[in-house]
């Protein structure tokens, strides 16, 4: 979720350093891996789809300095999403290095869908059969020896996540060559290659398999094709890919796929043996099918959310958050800070901008780091077990039908989840989303209705007071927000739903390892991103107060605050540093609740607010970048008023009906 | 079909000559089938068959039939042995699924003749996928009962069509892909690229909340729909 990704990959792209390109299926390990031979660290889970970009990083491998690349995944080269584009496009328009084709030993027959494509490119690669351990606790053995044979490549074993077989990988880096391996199509299938290949220019792969991927349809390669031949050369290929398609009932794709699938068969065959299965899965085996069933998957997605309010609530935002606030700050740094700031610098204005009501010291990093951060970092704990344990993907399974509602299927899930960590982040991930409407709805509900982790946090340790209606309250109308704005948008945003197919990893017990590094990566990703922002809000808010803007905003949108949501003025402070951060505003309410200022409705309803506003600025700049600056602004025009709108018609019902929530 | 192609069929079984109408292993299959409706009636005698019989030099092709062990005569009782009950059972069967495919299928008068003519050159396969075809259909137009094959024991057993969509398997079960019937192209591209392709080998896990199957090692949730368009036959 939260990586470094490098900009300058265009940079590295073009320099005459060694390269190791990992490419592969979906949740084979490659980012393990990369990880194993860079020491950098990217973001590791158990689903499909964690890594939507392309990553750099630097080795020195074999004594040579390389660049290694980490790829998402696919499952053919011919692009069915843009996270699968970006893989393809490596291949293509970059001067070749070493590919490293990472395979899931147990999934060989997938993987070798890949390796027939990347024979067919003639591109020199390695085969690494990665999760060996996982092959063989089910039985599953492969030959890598006859393997490496019939691909005339070499063909090494490793277990990334524990380091084994890395040795043997850095040998056969050296010796990467071109498959001799192919696959041979139906005659006419044949004929089209040749007719295409003769029209295409000179790439980094072979013009057949080139002509292959124009003949799977493939669109994406479209724009490459303007780029590089005349249109009278592109419309002359395109009329080749008709005629071949007008001679049969079937996609050529789906033809070629399925020749492809037999040759994989073929080798397989004589590769694979099976073996008695260990016991060790059942286990796993079991939870995976409880929770997606019909009956019994709702009470573990009830206890799995019990647990997680449990330990981030209550735990975090309960016990942690007191001990940093009140022992911590509240005890010694806050009182230090006073007296060392007063000593050091005699002037008022000085101190009041370090340690006054929005002191840099006082306000900015109390809230930050007593408040926000035990919050995060327990959320971040739990969060990275969900996802390795690889229960994300079978709550798509679960929701699928909520979400066709929307217009979004099952899949639309694991952005939406992952929201609950980081919405800038999850916004990056609509890349895996299939069509361009879906990606849309979900960057407009990620942005409306679903709270990242710091403001989660911080509205559990607010609602944990009040009673279970409060947050019912609250989480009912968030949901049924969302799913009315989901259900309207469906139908005025143009465009099809897309069909729900998505690959469900096997449950695994989390690495301890893998958790604590990503807990860590995550917190200081935060502390880098979020800290700034909350210095940037305190600051003005400090010469708002100073110049008298902050009573002024307080004045004009006391009808709005005070009238219409029934809220004290101070909470207008919140909402306006809302705007640069929502957990920063939830945190100033936090403040105002603990100071007793805010009875349960006004709590309940200006949470409501405060979860519909846009995240925060990183996350309408995202909005801006991956779906276009009118977009972004069309949604945050619409957001915002009806966060507003939302709140006064819940503040005119609860205090109409004479709702209590204590 | 031709009469030249089914005259060579024949030339290549019996080694008879091409320009022969009725050869004589058709003359014999005309009177196996003579028997067996015989039998069926209860009027089963070697007067009886001699009367209905529609060949010529009836009487000697009968008394070979003997010789050879097809049947056994004594007196006017005429009996099929195990080798003469096979054949006539097989020939009868061919007979009346032909009747029943011209009849039902193709809607076409003259069926009679057409199926008397096919009789004689179905393949075993080609008949019980006939009979598959057809739903082993326990009756010929006229009402008469159509020998049972192994294909229609197979069917009694299963009550179940062979060839069905993967929504309609009970989850837990397996099955071999036999074809798939695309909503989409871009469907077919993206689930084939996966190791949905005929041939595969799919368990349906379960079908509520969604449907989720497996390939290998490779578990996918997919929509109803999808799961509409994928045909298998069980294992």
């Amino acid at each position: 979720m939260h990586d470094h990704r490098s900009d300058q990959g265009e940079r590295y792209l073009d320099s005459n350093l060694h390269k190791v390109i990992l490419i592969g299926n979906p949740n084979v390990g490659k980012s393990a891996l990369f990880g194993l031979l860079t020491g950098k660290y990217v973001t590791v889970s158990n689903y499909p789809g964690t890594t939507v970009e392309v990553t750099y990083g630097n080795a020195v491998l074999n004594k040579v300095r390389t660049l290694v690349i980490d790829t998402p995944g696919v499952n053919s080269l011919v692009p069915m999403s843009e996270d699968e584009k970006v893989t393809r496009d490596i291949l293509l328009t970059d001067r070749a290095g070493v590919v490293v084709q990472v395979a899931d030993t147990k999934n060989l027959r997938r993987g070798l869908m890949i390796t027939l494509q990347l024979a067919e490119m003639e591109v020199p690669f390695i085969l690494d059969l990665n999760m060996d351990d996982e092959a063989k606790s089910r039985g599953i053995l492969i030959d890598q020896d006859v393997l490496s044979q019939l691909l005339g490549i070499e063909v090494v074993k490793t277990v990334a996540i524990r380091k084994s077989g890395i040795d043997k990988l850095l040998k056969g880096i050296q010796h990467p060559r071109p498959s001799p391996a192919r696959v041979r199509y139906d005659d006419a299938i044949e004929a089209g290659v040749r007719d295409i290949a003769a029209l295409l220019p000179e790439a980094f792969m072979s013009r057949r398999a080139l002509a292959l991927m124009v003949l799977s349809g493939d669109e994406s390669l479209k724009g490459w094709l303007h780029a590089n031949l005349q249109d009278h050369v592109v419309a002359d290929i395109e009329k080749t890919r008709q005629t071949t398609q007008a001679k049969f009932n079937n996609s050529l794709g789906y033809l070629i796929n399925q020749r492809r699938m037999k040759k994989a068969d073929e080798i397989l065959a004589q590769v694979l043996s099976l073996h008695e299965a260990g016991k060790g899965s059942a286990l796993a085996f079991y939870i995976g099918k409880w929770s997606m069933h019909p009956v019994y998957g709702l009470p573990i997605l009830l206890a799995v959310l019990y647990l997680v309010y449990q330990f981030v609530g209550v735990l975090g935002a309960g016990t942690a958050v007191n001990f940093l606030e009140k022992t911590v700050f509240g005890g010694y740094l806050n009182p230090w800070a006073t007296k060392i700031v007063n000593f050091v610098f005699p002037f008022k204005f000085i101190q009041e901008l370090l340690i006054g009501d929005y002191g840099l010291i006082t306000m900015a990093l109390t809230y930050a780091i007593a408040i926000v951060l035990p919050i995060v970092g327990f959320f971040f704990i739990a969060f990275s077990l969900l996802e390795d344990s690889g229960y994300l993907p079978r709550l798509a399974v679960m929701v699928n039908k909520v979400f066709k509602i929307m217009g979004l299927n099952g899949k639309a899930v694991l952005p939406m989840i992952l929201g609950l960590g980081c919405d800038t982040m999850a916004t990056l991930t609509t890349r895996i989303l299939e069509t361009k409407k879906e990606r849309i709805l979900v960057t407009l509900l990620l942005a409306l209705g679903v709270p990242c982790s710091a403001q989660l946090g911080v509205i559990l340790g607010m609602v944990a007071g009040l009673s279970g209606l409060a947050t019912f309250i609250w989480l009912g109308t968030l949901l049924a927000m969302m799913l009315l704005v989901g259900y309207l948008a469906a139908k005025i945003i143009p465009g099809e739903p897309s069909d729900f197919v998505l690959e469900l990893p096997p449950i695994r017990v989390p690495q301890l390892s893998n958790i604590l590094i990503k807990t860590l990566a995550r917190v200081q990703w935060y502390l880098k991103e979020a800290v700034p922002l909350f210095i940037l809000g305190t600051f003005l808010l400090f010469v708002g107060h100073k110049v008298g803007a902050l009573a002024y905003i307080q004045k004009i949108t006391d009808p709005i605050v005070v009238n219409f949501l029934g809220l004290p003025s101070r909470a207008a402070e919140a909402f306006v540093i809302g705007f640069l951060r929502r957990d920063y505003g939830a945190a100033g309410l936090f403040m105002l609740s603990k100071e007793g200022l805010l009875d349960p409705v006004q709590i309940v309803v200006s949470l409501t607010v405060m979860t519909l506003f846009i995240p925060c600025i990183a996350n309408f700049f995202m909005m801006v970048k991956e779906r276009g600056m009118r977009t972004a602004l069309y949604m945050a025009a619409f957001i915002f008023p009806f966060a507003f709108g939302v709140g006064g018609l819940l503040n005119y019902i609860l205090r109409t009906m004479k709702v209590t929530l204590l | 079909m031709s009469d030249h192609k089914r005259i060579d069929i024949i030339e290549g079984k019996a080694g008879h000559p091409a320009l022969c109408i009725l050869p004589e292993i058709e003359k014999e299959d005309e009177l196996f089938e003579a028997i067996w409706t015989l039998r069926e009636d209860g009027t089963l005698a070697w007067d009886a068959i001699i009367e209905t019989c529609l060949i010529d030099k009836c009487e000697e092709t009968l008394k070979d039939l003997s010789k050879s062990g097809w049947i056994e005569v004594k007196g006017q009782a005429v009996e099929l042995l195990p080798k003469g009950e096979k054949r006539a059972k097989e020939l009868v069967r061919r007979h009346r699924l032909s009747l029943r495919m011209f009849y039902d299928l193709f809607a076409l008068d003259g069926a009679e003749a057409e199926a008397c003519k096919f009789e004689h050159i179905l393949s075993p396969e080609v008949t019980d996928s006939v009979c598959t075809l057809l739903g082993h259909p326990p009756n010929s137009p006229d009402g008469k009962p159509i020998p049972r094959g192994e294909c229609c024991a197979m069917f009694r057993q299963e009550m179940k069509p062979l060839v069905a969509p993967l929504a309609d398997l009970t989850p837990g079960e397996q099955a071999k892909i036999v074809f798939i019937t695309p909503g989409s192209h871009s469907r077919l591209d993206r689930l084939s690229a996966m190791g949905v392709v005929p041939g595969s080998v799919v368990k349906l896990h379960q079908k509520r909340p969604s449907y989720v199957i497996q390939l290998g090692e490779t578990m996918i949730a997919v929509d109803k729909d999808i799961t509409k368009e994928i045909f298998v036959k069980k294992l």
